[in-house]
């Protein structure tokens, strides 16, 4: 049975002041699956990837115009509220940037800022999310220690964890692993994996062969424009386009 | 600025180019020693063949390192692994050269068969299949892969009356059991030539379809000969 629609935009254009980053995106990503955004830098795709949890509202003169739909409702509507759409899209970055607290604190900050304060929900949801990250049992033992002690994989891990503790809908990955060891970065990518079958992902990456081994969807762009979209084995073996082609096999950008 | 890899697929193109055409001219030098008993050149093809042997252990090193090392997407991919399979047909049709020398070198020690028209033209459809699997490759033409494809259907008739022809030469036309004696092993010689001139023609066919999936990355392998392009 095919997956239904978790995300859809619809002729979105995006500007910062004048100057247009996206144009025209018209886009369905599915529930549940994984899907990677690639092209150059300065292609637009992490301005996208920020516009589904509308992100760039807080850039100062930044504007958006077509529609983004999340379970058929759009997010640039009215009475949307913006902090419980971000709830729902969590988001991870690039630079692991956990907060100065404690490991379990890190992960218990999105839990007691949304109004949940009952110490056994709040360290039985802490478990669970650390688990879900696959760190829990390199952490279990120091969970009242600094997050900054952890390795930078630890801590991107942890930095998911804490994304993941608001049981959000869809995960925004923006170069999760880029500033990792390869180590560090398969693990993140196994965790990607075990995370489709609950989450729906989106992932900003500029390494192809990450994007070729985590998603099951690749949209290309470039020049603030989508090129191309597919399903990953066809857009890695045979893309339709030549600009595809030529930007995967390492042709120009 | 050109990215080294880009060169590095130059050169694996060329160095199959270069087994093609050492394998060419293999086939060629088999045939004509079959046709004109000529053991000589016959040995030239079996002492070619190292060669062409050690081309195929160079190209399979090349495509694992650039695999490996270079993580090749799209053509490029489809490129490296065709070649590997390519490299593979050439050396089979070179190992065909080979036998048909090898099987030439005892037809020379007797008295030749009478002439087989279908052995005749067998040997032309062969060589220009392998001919054509090359200058497909070389132009990346998948037009030429589907050519290739309806000539073996030629091939394979050929390679039948052949069989035909000399079985029926064996039963009927041997009273002596001396003079049976030689023309059985003359014959089943000639069809095993038969055979491995057919096998080149099956390998060539290969090519055609390795060179249609770096192309285009369609498999056209196993489809009705009717299929176009």
């Amino acid at each position: 049975m095919e997956k239904p629609n978790k995300i859809v935009t619809k002729d979105l254009d995006f500007f910062y002041g004048d100057f247009k980053a996206l144009e025209d995106i018209s886009v369905a990503f599915k529930k549940n699956q994984i899907s990677a955004l690639i092209g150059p830098s300065g292609c637009g795709k992490s301005t996208f990837l920020r516009c589904l949890n509308r992100m760039n509202d807080l850039i100062p003169g930044s504007s958006v115009k077509g529609e983004i739909y999340i379970d058929g409702k759009d997010i640039y509507g009215q009475n949307i509220d913006v902090v419980h759409l971000r709830r729902r899209v969590g988001m991870v970055f690039q630079k692991p940037n956990p907060f100065p607290k404690t490991i379990f604190d890190n992960v218990a900050y999105g839990l007691r800022v949304n109004g949940i304060k009952e110490r056994k929900i709040v360290a039985e949801c802490v478990e669970k999310s650390l688990k879900q990250a696959v760190l829990w049992d390199e952490v279990k033992d120091r969970l009242h220690s600094s997050a900054l002690g952890l390795s930078g994989g630890q801590q991107q891990r942890l930095c998911i964890a804490r994304a993941l503790s608001v049981e959000p809908e869809v995960i925004l990955m923006d170069e999760p692993a880029s500033a990792l060891d390869p180590i560090a970065t398969q693990k993140i990518e196994e965790l990607i994996h075990e995370l489709k079958r609950e989450f729906t992902i989106i992932i900003v990456t500029h390494n192809m062969q990450q994007a070729a081994r985590v998603s099951d969807i690749t949209a290309f762009f470039y020049m603030g424009r989508l090129i191309e979209t597919g399903d990953t084995e066809t857009m890695f073996t045979r893309p339709q386009l030549k600009q595809t082609e030529d930007y995967i096999t390492g042709r120009f950008g | 600025m050109e990215r080294h890899f880009f060169k590095e697929l130059e050169n694996l193109k060329m160095t199959i180019l270069n087994m093609a055409a050492l394998t060419q001219r293999a086939l060629e030098n088999a045939t004509r020693a079959y046709l004109e008993r000529d053991e000589q050149l016959g040995q030239t093809v079996i002492d070619g063949d190292k060669k062409i042997n050690a081309l195929e252990i160079a190209v399979d090193q090349y495509t694992l390192k650039l695999l490996a090392l270079e993580q090749p997407m799209a053509k490029d991919l489809r490129m490296i692994l065709g070649t590997a399979k390519i490299s593979n047909e050439l050396e089979r049709i070179a190992d065909q050269a080979v036998n048909i020398s090898e099987r030439t070198q005892f037809l020379c020690k007797y008295p030749p068969l009478e002439n087989i028209p279908a052995m005749d033209q067998l040997i032309d459809v062969s060589l220009s299949m392998v001919k054509k699997a090359v200058s497909c490759f070389v132009n990346e033409d998948v037009k030429t892969a589907y050519e290739i494809r309806k000539m073996d259907d030629m091939a394979d008739e050929h390679t039948l009356t052949v069989l035909q022809t000399l079985v029926e030469y064996m039963v009927k036309n041997t009273p002596a059991t001396e003079r049976r004696r030689l023309n059985t092993r003359r014959s089943v010689q000639t069809i095993i030539i038969s055979r491995c001139l057919e096998r080149t023609c099956d390998l060539s066919t290969n090519i055609g379809e390795h060179v249609a999936f770096i192309t285009e990355g369609v498999n056209i392998k196993h489809q009705g000969i009717d299929a176009e392009p």
